[in-house]
This record gives structure tokens, sequence and C-alpha cells, in this order.
């Protein structure tokens, strides 16, 4: 199943973000049994006209980074455990028709939006004079003077009328092209800002009416299972006396658009989306500064985010009986929504709801005691142990740009996100920051006692682990970097019910 | 199990096996004085001290690999302590039990067996590699030490 994820909007990217990191741990889709969904494969395609969006171009970092690992790791496998499990891939990369020409990337190409004031897009200064009054009393001036490469500046009126278009890009071609019957779409959105809010229901209305393009898997296409998390206000921003995104806005355009939705989407009878997802915050975050886009915008990532990254995953694992009829046309809309076990300011895994602990627990543990080995006990066991059995890992694996890549760039961007979640408000404290001890590494969860004291976690810890599975393991067939990332990870599983106490 | 590493662990007993076949030929090879000699051949040390020799190098050699077998003690160095201690150990066994044997039957040979320890000390080191070089494959964490293959 491929499972085509449309991140619209600054929203869209940092909840982008937030998946690469759960997927970069291992974190997986699971179906209803509790089993990893099979054969999976995510195509994200980020839908924002603001491309010197810094969020953007961090996740949109984070996504060639993370190919470019998977690809090392497990190649074209899909069915994997482990780090980096899920595959993701380029729209281009699995597109088979040549007569579109795609730029490998996960970026939509909205140049058509982009380069034009909202004015010259719908051809304001061409109409008469009747047709323009009306524009006029639709659209403010300043949003007729917007320029759209930086986004729809907290405007759905203008994105809904701009991202119309999308349906004619060939982009939008492609992923009907590639579209098979069993694949899904899941949107990602803020319903409070203008690209998302904007974009989420014009994009599944032109999936759902695919029948009036001229693409082919249009039928398929109509009836595919839609699913999308609408992002309700979870942010604050600093005061400004440039008005173009307020605060004050939020809660009214949320309601505003949320009647719209359950007017056209997600209404009792309605079946335009199969699942939606509705996640918010009424807990006042730090203040993000007032930026409508001229600056980059450029936002500290948000538990909000993480939660919101487990919608799809959650939509992936929801059964084919569920989402469509007997006839393979769409049920009417499931919604959801998420609660913390405990509502606390300080988050750490203990705040979490035992399913979603389930979920993410021991993959993140794993992952962050990967990222500390990493940094503090791989080059002093090169030529020991489990890195002298084949494939052997030598001094210059931490030089190979896949190394690089893992630790100078993903691993950077993980810490960043951890700190970025930390210092936020709610303050997410899943680690304890800036310690090196593997022991104290959990927030709020320590090694198990013992008679003479608590189990010791570290470096050695896990190299003799490793060691004991190395030698009873056959990687001569592998790459090195497989080998020591799967070691790691069967390792950690082994220490982390052995050696942490139990919060599950 | 690795067929290769079955067939050092079976080359290693082979060869220490050859080495008891013919112990009085490998120590006198090195070190012979007429009297001396004949007193430990006759007293059956030849047969006491290489055993003991032997049994010290794989004792050991199974001790670092099957005991300690830790990952804090899995660098040459530490398997260089080890052949210290066997160097060390062998030789001052095999010398207590020479001295004691002489002792008792009014002999003394406290020059020549110091001597001859020296070369005990020097089968001691091959009999502890032979030992290492057949054992290490199966140990998790210094299967690598001394040399890593």
């Amino acid at each position: 199943m491929r499972l085509f994820l449309l991140a619209i909007g600054g929203t869209g990217s940092r909840v982008l973000k937030s998946l690469l990191m759960l997927s970069a741990a291992g974190v997986r889709p699971v179906d209803e049994d509790g089993k990893p969904v099979p054969n999976l494969e995510i195509v994200p395609v980020i839908i924002d006209p603001h491309k010197s969006n810094e969020d953007l171009k961090r996740t949109e970092a984070l996504l060639t980074n993370y190919r470019t690992i998977r690809n090392r790791l497990y190649g074209n496998e899909v069915n994997v455990e482990g780090f980096f499990a899920n595959r993701i891939v380029t729209l281009r990369e699995i597109m088979s028709d040549s007569t579109i020409q795609l730029n490998d990337t996960f970026i939509f190409n909205l140049s058509a939006v982009e380069r034009e004031k909202f004015r010259d897009f719908i051809g304001y200064d061409t109409m008469n004079e009747a047709n323009q009054a009306l524009t006029s009393l639709l659209f403010a001036d300043y949003q007729l003077e917007n320029k759209m490469n930086i986004g729809f500046v907290g405007s759905p009126n203008i994105g809904s009328v701009a991202l119309n278009e999308i349906k004619d890009s060939d982009e939008f071609k492609a992923l009907a092209n590639v579209f098979n019957a069993g694949d899904r779409i899941f949107f990602i959105s803020s319903i409070f800002g203008g690209t998302g809010a904007a974009g989420f229901p014009i994009m599944v209305k032109n999936l759902r009416q695919a029948k009036n393009l001229e693409i082919n898997n249009r039928d398929v296409l109509r009836r595919a299972p839609i699913g999308g998390i609408t992002v309700l206000p979870y942010f604050n921003i600093e005061h400004n006396d440039d008005h173009r995104i307020d605060k004050a806005d939020f809660i009214v355009k949320t309601q505003s658009a949320l009647y719209y939705y359950k007017e056209t989407l997600t209404g009792a009878n309605d079946s335009d989306l199969n699942a939606i997802f509705y996640i918010g915050d009424q807990e006042v975050s730090k203040p993000y500064a007032y930026d409508p886009g001229e600056h980059g915008q450029r936002n500290r990532a948000h538990l909000i985010e993480m939660v919101a990254a487990l919608a799809p995953l959650k939509f992936a694992g929801i059964a084919d009986s569920r989402l469509t009829d007997q006839n393979g046309y769409p049920m009417p809309t499931m919604a959801f929504e998420f609660g913390l076990e405990k509502d606390v300011r300080d988050i750490d895994f203990l705040a979490f709801g035992a399913s979603t602990r389930r979920l993410i627990y021991e993959p993140l543990v794993r992952f962050h005691l990967l990222f500390l080995f990493l940094r503090t006990g791989l080059r002093g066991m090169i030529g020991q142990g489990f890195t002298e059995d084949e494939p052997k890992l030598k001094s210059d694996f931490l030089t190979s740009q896949f190394y690089r890549t893992l630790t100078d760039q993903f691993m950077r961007g993980y810490v960043e996100w951890l700190s970025e979640m930390y210092d936020n408000n709610r303050s997410v404290q899943l680690f304890n920051m800036g310690e090196n001890d593997m022991s104290n590494a959990i927030h709020h969860v320590h090694t198990r006692k013992t008679l003479l004291g608590r189990k010791t976690v570290d470096n050695n810890t896990f190299k003799a682990e490793m060691n004991r599975l190395s030698r009873d393991a056959k990687y001569s067939t592998r790459t090195t970097e497989y080998k020591l990332l799967d070691l790691f990870n069967r390792a950690a599983t082994t220490i982390v019910r052995d050696r942490y106490e139990n919060i599950n | 199990m690795k067929k290769q590493h079955l067939i050092y662990l079976i080359a290693g007993i082979v060869l220490t096996v050859l080495f008891y076949v013919m112990r009085v030929n490998a120590y006198e090879a090195v070190y012979a004085v007429s009297g001396f000699s004949d007193q430990l051949y006759n007293l059956g040390l030849y047969e006491t001290i290489p055993l003991i020799t032997i049994a010290v190098a794989w004792a050991m050699a199974g001790i670092y690999y099957y005991a300690i077998n830790s990952v804090r003690f899995d660098r040459w160095y530490h398997w260089l302590v080890m052949l210290a201690l066997v160097v060390l150990i062998a030789p001052i066994a095999g010398y207590a039990i020479n001295s004691h044997v002489f002792d008792e039957n009014g002999l003394s040979y406290a020059t020549e067996s110091l001597t001859f320890e020296m070369v005990n000390m020097m089968w001691a080191a091959v009999l502890f590699v032979v030992a290492s070089f057949s054992m290490r494959w199966w140990s998790t964490n210094c299967r690598h030490t001394p040399i890593p293959q």
C-alpha cells in the first residue's frame, strides 16, 4: 500500500518532520491486530508556495537525508524492522509515465502560483468594473497585493482560489497516474492559517471529483480512502501591529472552517473524507516570532506536531472494511481525537496514554540510545568485538557519507527537534536533555533495581549485547551500515526491556 | 559453529597432544644437560611438568575467553596480561615440583632447574597462543583478541 501524504503549509511541514523522527526511530503503522502494515510506502508531498519557509526547508533536508540513509540500509526492501523502517519515496521515484517531467523532490511545484501577486493571479486588472467591485468585497487590499511566494498569510480565501489550480499541475497528474487500488491519501494541514486551511478541502474536492479531470485512474482516485488531520490552534504568536496574522482570529477562523468542513467534508452523511483527525491545544505555546513569511518562518517544534504525526500511521492501519463499503465506495467519515493521560505542562512518556506509549516508547528510546552510542561509544569500539565480524566496520566508516549524513545531519535535526519541543509549552521532555549517561537518559524512567542498587546501561552494555548478537548472526551478505543499525536495534530492544523499568 | 573454527580447535588439540607426545625432544632440543636431564626423565618430571604447563595454558585461555569474557578486557594488552600470568604460573609451579621431587631424592639442581623453567616459560607461551587460537572463536566478547580475524 502506498500512503500519499499531502502536507500542506507550514504546519504540514512541521508535522512531517515529526513523522520523519518517529519513522527514523522505527515507529511503524500497525493494523488493528497490532501487526505492522505490510508493503507500506509513504509518498510525502509538501504543498506550500512559501518555498523560503525555514520549516519547509528543514523538513525537505531531513526527508532527503532520511531517504539517503534508508536506501543505504535497506535498498528497495519495503518490509523491514528497525530504524528508518518506513520506506519514504518521492513521486518521481515511483512514477512510470515518462511523459510527465517531475523533479526528484518532495515538494509540489507551485510555480504557477508562487510567482505572482494575488491580484495578477486572478487577473484583477483585466476585470470589468463590476467584477473588480465584487472582488474588492471578497478580498482586502493587502490580500490582493499579497505575493504568493510567501504563502497565503493566514488568508484561506486567497489559498482556496490559488490552490484550485493544483489539479492542472504535473504533480497532480503524476499522483493520479501512480495511484492504485489499495493506496490511500492523507492530508496534514492546519485549520487556522491560510495555506493548509484552504488547500485541504480544495484538494479533497479535486480528488473526489476526479471523474471530471483528464487523468488516468479517475475512478480509483475518486474512491480512494482519504484521511486528514486538521490541526486546530496550538501556538501563539508575538503581538505585532501588522494584523495580517492575528492570534485573535485563530478561533474565529477555526470555527468558520469547521462549519465549512462539516458542510462539505465531514458531515454525518458525507463520505468525501473517510477519516478526520482533530488535534489542538488550549494550553498556550511560547509565542513564536511574528512572521507572515518574509523572514522565513522558523517555528519551534511542538508536542502537537509529534502527536499529529501519529495520525497518518493510525490511518494506514485502519482496515479496508472500515473505510470502504462492499462496492469500494468510501464509508461515512470517522472522526478521531487525541487526549493525554495526564493534563500536565511537562510531558514525559508517562503523560501519554497506554496505546501511544506502546507505539512510541520503545522505538524512541532505542533511537535516543543510538544517538548517544554513536556520539560517545562507537569510535572507541572500532577494531574490537562486533566491529570485527563480517562485514567489518573499520575506522573509515566514521568518515563515510552514510555516517556523516546520519550523525552530522539527521541526528543534528533530531536533537534540534527534541530541544525545540522541550523549549516550548507544553514542554516535551522525553529524555534528559544533555545527559550522556544512558542509565539516566530517559526522563522519569529509571533502570531496574537490584540488590546492589540499580542496573547500569552504558556503551559497554551495548557492546556486550551486540557482540553476542553478532557472533550468532550472519551479516556477510549485508552492508556494514545495516549490520551496525540492526545489531544496535536488536541489542537495544533487549536492553530496554531488561534494564529499564517497564512503563508500558 | 563455523567449520573453519572447528578446524582451528582440532588443530590446536592435535598440536598440544603432539607437544606432549614429543615433550622430551621439545625440551631437550632447547636445553639438555647430562645428569639433570637424565634425572628429569628418570623421576618422571618430563611427564608432570609438560602436563602442568599444558593445563595452565589451556585453563588460562579458557578463563580469559569464557570466564572473564568481558568487553572491558577485550584488548590485546589484556590478553598479554594473561600470557604474562601463564609464563609466570607454569614455570613457578614447575620449579616448585622439580624442587620438591629433587629434595625428596636428595638431589640439588637449583641452577639447572631455573634454566629449565626458562625453557618451560617459552613452551607455556607457545601453548597459550595455541590454546587461544583454538578456543577463542566462540567467546562472546574476546573472540577477536589478540588479533582480529
